[in-house]
């Protein structure tokens, strides 16, 4: 019990020493500041379609104009091909990438993290099973599964489509984390958690789950980048949820429409914001390493 | 270390292109024409060919008895040397064939096409036997004579039986032994792979590049050469023609800007034109097209079994909206079934709904029907002053609330139109508190529910390409079809319209057929079970510099007139 | 001996995992809504021509009679007719296998050499400006959404610049020109796979640059670096020698472990450029209900991720004396 209590302090005093490293890191700092950019978008989408309904970026469209029309005073990016306003089709993209990638990375690293300290913890039998599963799921090409999938059962809605990508990206995750929990067993708290007659569900979640979350934080960051580009990927073959706005999907109808020489306007922004959101939880991503790999600290601290 | 990689590199490479095959070259002509096709063509075996990039290459090689001609559309001899002669007494239609030869030399003889019928008879080959299967024996007197005996009088014998190509019995006699000693023909006919098909058509083919192109050379035996046919001299005059595969139509408009290709044979999306019209070198044709985009109902079951609510659904439905935002002009309204293009069948004086009215007048004149018929609502879309607020609540005449429905439409890879007319459509119907919801599904998904579970409550279809003869109305809308895997996917059924239906099928006389079939088209647009869409134009262009000659008809110029006559110029 | 152990517990495994997924596939595409027939929508199709064309595709049988033939069609090389061609479905990917491996193989290796040797020069240069440029260059490379970047590839030099053929794989007026040989067959194929060569190369490259400049900054801090140092090799040497092929062995694991996200881009790279090979031909299956030569297609993907996964693992051990497992 002592144990436990004693390292959820070390979590604490080990989060805010990381958030001392992590404030020296140029990639952290850029990465961070391109997420905030993105959510302030996300809640700015709302904006739009207040001011005017033919500013709703799926059904709204500009009572005088019905062709794709570049930048203008009313249209700050231009209109699409049906006279939709792109600036809140792109605003509204950012919400639902953010709703795909911090959801679906969600899901798959409570998968991986739990698969993985219950593999890690139990071993034998249980840890080879989940361990084969989990190298099956690895192989997959995500994306074509769930083009399969959604071919096969209809057009998906956006929530299945999370929902898949979560059941297929948990692996790494488990696979990392279960590593770790072989290494924490043999530790001598959780010894003395078993000698104290705590159950199996008790040790994992209150002694070890702790002390492997920040390793499954690092991992959400590159699941989020892994859904919100299969999403996008999806929606950009045609695949994706037909009532959502998003980035893919504005992609996939400059392509499908025909406007992809002609409207410029509308064929960089959406790419270039599915570019940029995936490139700033990477760099997200590759700060807290440095901050949770110790190797590489000691390097930083040498030089 | 390095060296090694670079030679296995070049090794891999020189490994790579040797498989990927090493062809040997043909001989360059003079005069090719090069068109390019979006997908490859699935089959050049002509009884499977049921895509459109297969039918438009075996259109130039296979051949049938009778053709429409470009401008009015009428059946006129081509393989047959001149209209059918007819014998009401026995049924029996008798057609004199023409001098003419398959591409390999041979003479084309009353045999093949005695052969070609009793080969769809006999093996049921899909898709064709349903023109069939009403003759009862075929007969060839002489070599220039083939006897057709009908069980019974079909009106659709003229326009569906007689167009049917006619296959070379030389080349298939070996298919059909194969096919008797299978165990299941059919299956087997549709594996059975046709490397060079002869044919009768201007062009042969010489060669096949999967992935890459078709070459066809020109048919030295075409019988219509140098003869005059509809006041066009038939060549070929062409020496060849490339067909070219794009995959995509941003290659193939660039391709053609470039001059890479003379003809693009695909309807160009709006997102180009603006670009090809400003282009000096480019020709643009408008055509029409056989073709129905609708809305259909699951009449079997409530809401929709009531007309009521369907009439109110075609008035709220504002087709200006699709036709002008959606397709980007490039489409007409339509408002029967029949699309207006195919004029003698067209019936001009159907009920239009919704026609001229605004989004108000739409969402007053829905209510007014609406409550006649019963309609109750928590919140009406009316205030009681007549402004319009958003609706809540709607009730049946019965005074159950309406269960929220969903509109089965095509997924937006498929075709994103539809998709988006769906999504339309479920905001105007939310207009007066329909719970509806578009949900686009895979197309097989979306067919099974349709045709096969039947449980549904609302779909959008489409045909790009509907026949000329109008025996389709028939298929829709009879009670017979009204069965799993039947065309009659709505499940209307009424005693009247299935009576006109059969005599329809029965009537030999054009004018008699005609009333029959306008009275149909009245009847289905009172009780709408379909609420006719739209009907796209198809927008097609071309080089103006090389070749001249372009006959355009009803389905655009990619058509055998066109490439019979086209020139270099 | 201990390797050849390792390899045979190696191929059971995978034997295992494919014969799973194997079974998993079957019951999806059985599961799923829709039949091949249901998609002929052809008003002249009667529902007694469909209903004879189901029944003699076989797909009326109970699911386990069909899962019996499909298991042993599997085993006999049998894969069935595509549904959407009429053809056997092994020909057809014999035929678009070539494309594809052509496509594929040259740009990994491609990339990787030249991951290789960029991620040599960044970390030898670490916390100077090249470092910082090749690094946030990688970066930014890697992260790129593909099929944007081929749309801005075909955009800007298949459009504008009007360098590079934007579609297929071969032109027909080099490939009907009697006059021309091999090596202008060669070269016409070479012009065609630029835009989507680069395309691949400039996704992947990145992620190999950046494993190898980090290994690289892990090998220079070995004994083995630091005696040599101590012994007064040049620095050149030490790099280029010693360290370089030693920190090069995690790309080559990479290779290995991205191979499923190589895959994806693949298929959207030959989507987007019409590159006639296996990821287009999925795609197009897929969204055509061509059961047969989805499958077909899947399972070949599957099979050769697991062997490459194979092959990486072997190459590792073999490399590596350090590691056994």
């Amino acid at each position: 019990m002592a144990g436990s209590v004693q390292k959820r302090a070390g979590f604490k005093g080990a989060f805010l020493e990381g958030w001392e490293i992590f404030k020296e890191s140029l990639l952290g700092r850029i990465g961070l500041t391109l997420i905030l950019i993105f959510a302030l978008m996300a809640v700015a989408s709302f904006i739009p379609p207040m001011i005017d309904p033919m500013y709703h970026p799926m059904h709204g469209v500009d009572p005088e104009i019905s062709f794709s029309t570049g930048p203008s005073l009313r249209h700050w990016l231009g209109t699409d091909f049906m006279g939709r306003d792109i600036l809140s089709q792109l605003l509204a993209g950012a919400r639902v990438a953010f709703m795909v990638g911090v959801s679906a990375a969600f899901m798959s690293i409570f998968l991986g993290t739990s698969i993985g300290m219950i593999a890690g913890y139990m071993g034998k039998a249980v840890d080879t099973m989940l361990m084969r599963l989990a190298d099956m799921i690895m192989v997959m090409p995500t994306l074509l599964v769930v083009l399969i999938l959604s071919s096969l059962f209809g057009q998906l809605n956006i929530w299945t489509i999370v929902l898949i990508i979560a059941l297929f990206r948990w692996p790494g995750v488990s696979r990392v984390i279960r590593s770790q929990t072989l290494s924490l067993k043999t530790r001598p708290f959780i010894e003395a958690a078993r000698v104290a007659g705590a159950s199996h569900f008790r040790i994992i979640f209150r002694h070890i789950m702790p002390n492997v979350l920040p390793l499954s934080f690092l991992y959400m960051t590159f699941r989020v980048t892994s859904a919100i580009i299969i999403e996008a990927a999806l929606a950009f073959l045609g695949f994706g949820d037909p009532g959502t706005v998003s980035w893919g999907m504005m992609l996939q109808w400059v392509w499908k429409t025909g406007h992809m020489f002609k409207a410029p306007y509308w064929l960089l922004p959406p790419g270039i914001c599915i570019s940029l959101i995936t490139l700033s939880f990477y760099m997200l991503g590759r700060a807290m390493d440095e901050v949770l790999d110790p190797r590489l600290r000691k390097e930083a601290d040498a030089s | 270390m390095k060296k090694q990689y670079g030679k296995l590199l070049v090794l891999l490479w020189a490994g790579l292109l040797a498989w990927i095959g090493i062809l040997t070259g043909s001989a360059r002509a003079a005069s090719i024409l090069k068109v390019g096709l979006l997908e490859e063509p699935k089959t050049l075996n002509v009884w499977l060919a049921s895509d459109t990039w297969s039918r438009k290459v075996l259109g130039q090689i296979y051949q049938p008895l009778y053709v429409r001609e470009p401008k009015e559309l009428k059946l006129i001899p081509w393989l047959a040397e001149s209209q059918p002669q007819y014998d009401p007494q026995k049924i029996c239609y008798t057609v004199r064939l023409r001098k003419a030869n398959w591409s390999d030399g041979t003479e084309l003889t009353s045999e093949d096409v005695a052969f070609t019928g009793n080969f769809i008879k006999e093996f049921k080959v899909p898709r064709y036997y349903s023109k069939w299967r009403f003759i009862d024996r075929i007969e060839t007197p002489d070599p220039r004579t083939v006897k057709f005996y009908l069980k019974e009088p079909r009106a659709i014998f003229l326009g569906r039986t007689l167009t049917t190509p006619i296959a070379q019995k030389k080349q298939w006699e070996k298919v059909a032994v194969q096919l008797r000693k299978a165990e299941k023909p059919i299956a087997s006919l549709m594996k059975t792979k046709i490397e060079k098909p002869i044919g009768s058509g201007p062009f042969h083919l010489r060669q096949w590049k999967q992935g890459a192109y078709l070459y066809l050379c020109r048919n030295e035996h075409f019988f219509a050469q140098g003869k005059s046919i509809e006041g066009m001299t038939l060549g070929p005059h062409l020496d060849g023609i490339i067909f070219k595969l794009f995959g995509t139509s941003d290659a193939a408009i660039l391709a053609l800007k470039k001059g890479s290709i003379d003809m693009f044979w695909w309807g160009i999306q709006p997102g180009y034109l603006q670009d090809l019209k400003n282009n000096p070198n480019i020709q643009l044709f408008y055509s029409e097209k056989s073709a129905l985009y609708y809305m259909g109902f699951n009449v079997r079951r409530p809401p929709f079994s009531d007309a009521t609510l369907r009439r109110a659904i075609a008035t709220l439905i504002d087709k200006d909206f699709i036709v002008n935002r959606i397709l980007q002009g490039n489409a007409i309204k339509m408002h029967s079934i029949v699309p207006p293009g195919n004029r003698f069948w067209y019936c001009p004086d159907v009920p239009k709904y919704g026609e001229g009215l605004t989004k108000e007048e739409r969402i007053k004149k829905a209510f007014e029907m609406l409550k006649g018929a019963g309609y109750t609502w928590e919140v009406p879309p009316l205030k009681p002053d007549g402004a319009i607020q958003p609706a809540k609540g709607i009730k049946l005449p019965d005074g159950s609330p309406m269960a929220r429905f969903t509109i089965l439409t095509p997924p937006a890879d498929y075709d994103p139109n539809r998709a988006m007319a769906g999504m339309m459509i479920q905001e105007w119907l939310r207009m007066v508190g329909m719970p509806a919801f578009a949900k686009p599904m895979a197309f097989g998904s979306l067919i099974q529910q349709v045709k096969v579970r039947r449980k549904f409550d609302a779909f959008i279809l489409g045909y790009g390409r509907l026949s000329l003869d109008p025996d389709y109305l028939r298929a829709f809308f009879h009670s017979r079809n009204n069965r799993v895997r039947g065309w009659n996917m709505s499940g209307y059924t009424n005693p009247e319209f299935d009576r006109l239906a059969d005599l329809s099928a029965k009537a030999m006389d054009v004018q008699e057929r005609r009333r029959l079939i306008w009275e149909m088209q009245r009847i289905i647009m009172r009780d709408v079970p379909y609420i006719p869409l739209y009907n796209p134009k198809l927008i097609e262009g071309v080089r103006k510099g090389k070749f001249e000659g372009w006959v355009q008809m009803l389905g655009g110029i990619g058509n055998v007139w066109t490439f019979c006559n086209l020139r270099e110029k | 001996m201990e390797l050849r152990r390792y390899i045979i517990r190696r191929l059971i495994q995978i034997a295992i995992i494919f014969y799973v997924i194997l079974t998993v596939l079957f019951l999806l595409f059985r599961l799923a809504p829709g039949d091949p027939v249901s998609r002929m929508v052809d008003p002249t199709m009667t529902p007694e021509d469909a209903q004879r064309l189901i029944s003699q595709l076989g797909l009326d049988q109970p699911i386990w009679v069909q899962y019996l033939y499909y298991v042993k069609n599997f085993f006999t090389g049998n894969f069935g007719h595509s549904f959407h061609y009429g053809k056997p479905v092994v020909e057809i990917i014999w035929d678009r296998l070539p494309n594809t491996v052509l496509l594929f193989t040259t740009s990994i290796i491609l990339s990787a050499l030249v991951g290789v040797f960029l991620g040599k020069i960044a970390s030898w240069h670490k916390g100077k400006a090249t470092d910082a440029v090749l690094t946030i260059g990688a970066l930014v490379t890697h992260t790129v959404f593909l099929p944007w970047l081929a749309l801005i590839m075909i955009w800007l030099f298949g459009y504008k610049m009007g360098w590079f053929p934007i579609t297929g794989m071969i032109s027909e007026e080099v490939w009907l020109d009697p006059e021309s040989g091999i090596f202008a067959k060669a070269l016409d194929v070479a012009h065609h796979m630029v835009l989507p060569l680069s395309t691949l190369f400039l996704i992947h490259f990145g992620a190999y640059l950046l494993i190898m400049r980090s290994s690289m900054l892990e090998t220079l801090k070995e004994d083995y670096i630091i005696t040599a140092r101590a012994k007064g090799l040049s620095e050149k040497v030490i790099r280029d020698k010693h360290a370089a092929p030693n920190a090069a062995l995690p790309v080559v694991t990479s290779v290995g472990l991205s191979l499923a996200f190589s895959i994806n881009g693949g298929a959207l790279t030959e989507t987007v450029f019409t590159w006639p090979g296996i990821g287009r031909e999925l795609v197009f299956s897929v969204s055509h209900n061509d059961y047969p030569l989805a499958q077909a297609s899947f399972l070949l993907i599957a099979i050769v991720v697991l062997l490459a996964n194979l092959v990486v693992d072997v190459l590792y051990a073999y490399l590596d004396p350090r590691i056994r497992y």
